[in-house]
């Protein structure tokens, strides 16, 4: 019922899109959507995408890019947020930091980035894990700190270290924010796939496609590739939270 | 109704406001906030807005957001065939008149490192590049297919419910595009009529404005030239020294560079009479990013090809040697020496190619009615707002040159 409901506004979107396009008559505001369904409807042909390959094989070179920088954000943000949210001497340390770049949009990272790691992946990896690195890292803090300190003390009048403290108790409990914090960032990496992709360099990517398609005014390839950019965030973040449902359903259940 | 369905229905009926909302405002041009005063025929002005490139150029045309724009190949006859636009003039015929009857638009370049580096790899690619644009010239029917290939995938380009052939729109801007390679004296003139232009408009103003050096030694080293020549008439070319680094070479998407485009995609046939060829490693693409340098059957480089989307972008990755070498219009290429990056023009790559498109059935079918039809529009209150690629282009420069020799003067309309 739940999973229904949901659908309505979406498809009473379209349907408002379409009579919308009618209406107004001039496609360069609204494309209608004969334009742009053909080029969903056929991801495997490489007939509708100028050139770029199918959209297929670009969305798939652009999960592979995300997974890979958000990847690297992850390792890097977990430790290190553990740690700021652990110690209040390594918060301090960190903190002005963080606070001071997490404002900065990855799109202004662009330039830099191109100059530090030169045309190719990496400089596209940096773009991806400038943009997720901060959520997760808030959140793994958060998570680190709301641990319930009943159940620290209990851990250590059990006689337990303090790095059986962190291993047994500490992450353990801060996982369900942590998995909030993944799940969030990934999202924020996805949408980092258009700005780094507009990097010279790459040549596959939905980013790419959308900033080829923009260069040759190709509204409904644009069109085509931002709903497959959203089809597929939605389907990663189903991924995320059926998995959060069958690891963390504990969450919540004590008193 | 229960709550619920009413709810539904607002955020529908708020949706198809915030939908047609941005669309039915009233369609003037934005004002460049030039002090024309009604009546005076002193301060004409014209707005020139500047896009970072040709693609949203049609887009712009067709919601009224700008009167008219001037661009580079296929752009330009693509705003034609889609209804959008009509051509006011193409850049030959800007005034003053005969300046640029023959005006340089692309050039070759080299960086100054990778030059003296790789001096015979330098040459056997030049000859490349002479052998495919002469091939251009020669069988236009072919490239057509073969450039709208690489830069569209062969497809159509729908502007709005309009499709245009992309093979048509490259077919019909071949013509307005001369695939010349040779630095003629001529040719050089007319390098140094931009270069005072771009000194006149300010896009100039380091060390070709102010060196006492003479201008071509600063621009150009024709040697790759000249080798390139002797290569391509005697069909025989010495197999340079291989090269452990991948090359790169910048590009853009424009019909004037087709002569790197026509190279990889017949690579078989220059690699049968000249023994040169840029084979690309994966054939099925429509637009390769590795090719082979091959010379004499022996590979000599990994070559790999990247493109930007307009010209000051690829002399960025020049100045950084992110790329060794580019095709890349003149004035981008001027700016960047003038700069001091550490490039020379090794030879031109096409003449000529840029459109000046309006809004159909504006009174502007040559220049003459576009000047008036522009100082009407300003003594009116509202001037014309044209879009140009970006500030330094060879559209941007050309454009403002002409506008001052008719009298306008041009303001960058901020938005």
């Amino acid at each position: 019922m739940t999973r229904r409901f949901g659908l309505i506004l979406p498809l009473l979107l379209i349907l408002g899109w379409e009579a919308a396009a009618i209406v107004i008559n001039n496609p360069f505001y609204l494309p209608r959507l004969e334009t742009v369904i053909p080029v969903l409807l056929n991801p495997f042909s490489s007939d509708y995408t100028l050139g770029t390959g199918s959209l297929f094989d670009n969305a798939v070179v652009s999960i592979q890019r995300v997974t890979v920088g958000f990847g690297i954000a992850a390792a890097v943000a977990i430790p290190l947020g553990i740690g700021m949210g652990r110690s209040s001497r390594i918060n301090d340390f960190f903190d002005t930091t963080v606070e001071l770049l997490r404002p900065v949009p990855p799109l202004a990272w662009v330039p830099l980035a191109l100059a530090w790691f030169k045309l190719g992946i990496a400089s596209i990896v940096f773009i991806i894990f400038i943009g997720s690195i901060f959520p997760i890292l808030l959140n793994t803090i958060d998570g680190v700190r709301g641990v319930k300190k009943t159940w620290i003390e209990v851990g250590t009048t059990l006689g337990a270290h303090e790095r059986q403290v962190l291993t047994k108790v500490i992450v353990p409990g801060a996982a369900p924010t942590i998995w909030t914090g993944l799940r969030v960032g990934f999202g924020i990496a996805w949408m980092c796939v258009v700005a780094a992709e507009i990097l010279p360099g790459p040549t596959s990517g939905l980013g790419y496609l959308i900033m080829y398609a923009y260069n040759l005014g190709q509204m409904n390839v644009i069109i085509a590739g931002m709903i497959t950019i959203g089809l597929i965030g939605l389907a990663i973040d189903l991924l995320f939270k059926t998995i959060e449902r069958r690891l963390f359903s504990w969450r919540g259940l004590d008193r | 109704m229960k709550p619920v369905k009413i709810m539904a229905l607002a955020l529908v009926a708020v949706a198809l406001v915030l939908l047609t909302a941005g669309c039915t405002q009233s369609s003037s041009s934005p004002s460049p906030g030039s002090n024309a005063s009604a009546g005076s025929t002193a301060g004409e002005t014209v707005g020139i807005l500047y896009t970072q490139g040709v693609g949203p150029m049609p887009g712009l045309l067709a919601t009224n957001q700008i009167d008219g724009y001037i661009s580079w190949q296929p752009v330009a006859e693509a705003g034609v065939e889609s209804g959008v636009g009509q051509i006011a003039t193409y850049s030959k015929d800007l005034p003053p008149a005969g300046k640029w009857s023959n005006h340089p638009q692309n050039v070759f370049i080299v960086r100054n490192d990778f030059e003296a580096a790789n001096p015979d790899f330098v040459n056997a690619y030049s000859a490349l590049n002479l052998a495919s644009s002469q091939y251009i010239t020669d069988h236009p029917q072919e490239s057509a297919g073969i450039i709208a290939d690489w830069l569209a995938g062969k497809q159509n380009f729908t502007y709005g419910n309009v499709s245009v052939s992309s093979v048509t729109a490259v077919s019909n801007s071949l013509p307005t595009i001369k695939f010349t390679t040779e630095p003629s004296d001529s040719w050089k003139s007319s390098m140094s009529d931009f270069v005072d232009a771009q000194i006149a408009i300010g896009s100039v103003n380091g060390f070709l404005k102010n060196s006492s050096a003479d201008r071509n030694t600063l621009l150009y080293n024709f040697a790759p030239y000249q080798s390139a020549e002797s290569i391509v008439a005697g069909k025989n070319v010495t197999t340079p020294a291989t090269i452990k680094d991948p090359v790169t070479v910048g590009y853009l998407l424009a019909v004037d560079h087709s002569a790197l485009f026509v190279a990889v995609k017949d690579w078989q046939y220059f690699n049968d009479t000249y023994g040169i060829a840029l084979k690309p490693q994966d054939a099925t693409k429509a637009k390769p990013d590795v090719a082979d340098f091959i010379v004499n059957g022996q590979k000599i480089a990994e070559v790999h090809l990247v493109s930007a989307s307009a010209g000051p972008a690829l002399m960025q990755l020049a100045a950084t040697n992110a790329i060794q070498m580019s095709y890349v219009g003149a004035p981008p290429a001027i700016a960047a020496i003038d700069q001091g990056t550490p490039i020379k023009i090794a030879y031109p790559i096409d003449n000529l190619g840029t459109g000046l498109v309006v809004t159909r059935g504006a009174p502007a079918q040559d220049w003459q009615s576009f000047a008036a039809w522009a100082k009407q529009r300003s003594d009116a209150g509202k001037p014309l707002v044209i879009a140009a690629p970006g500030k330094g282009s060879i559209q941007d420069v050309m454009l403002r040159y002409a506008l001052k020799d008719s009298g306008i003067t041009t303001t960058e309309v901020k938005t």
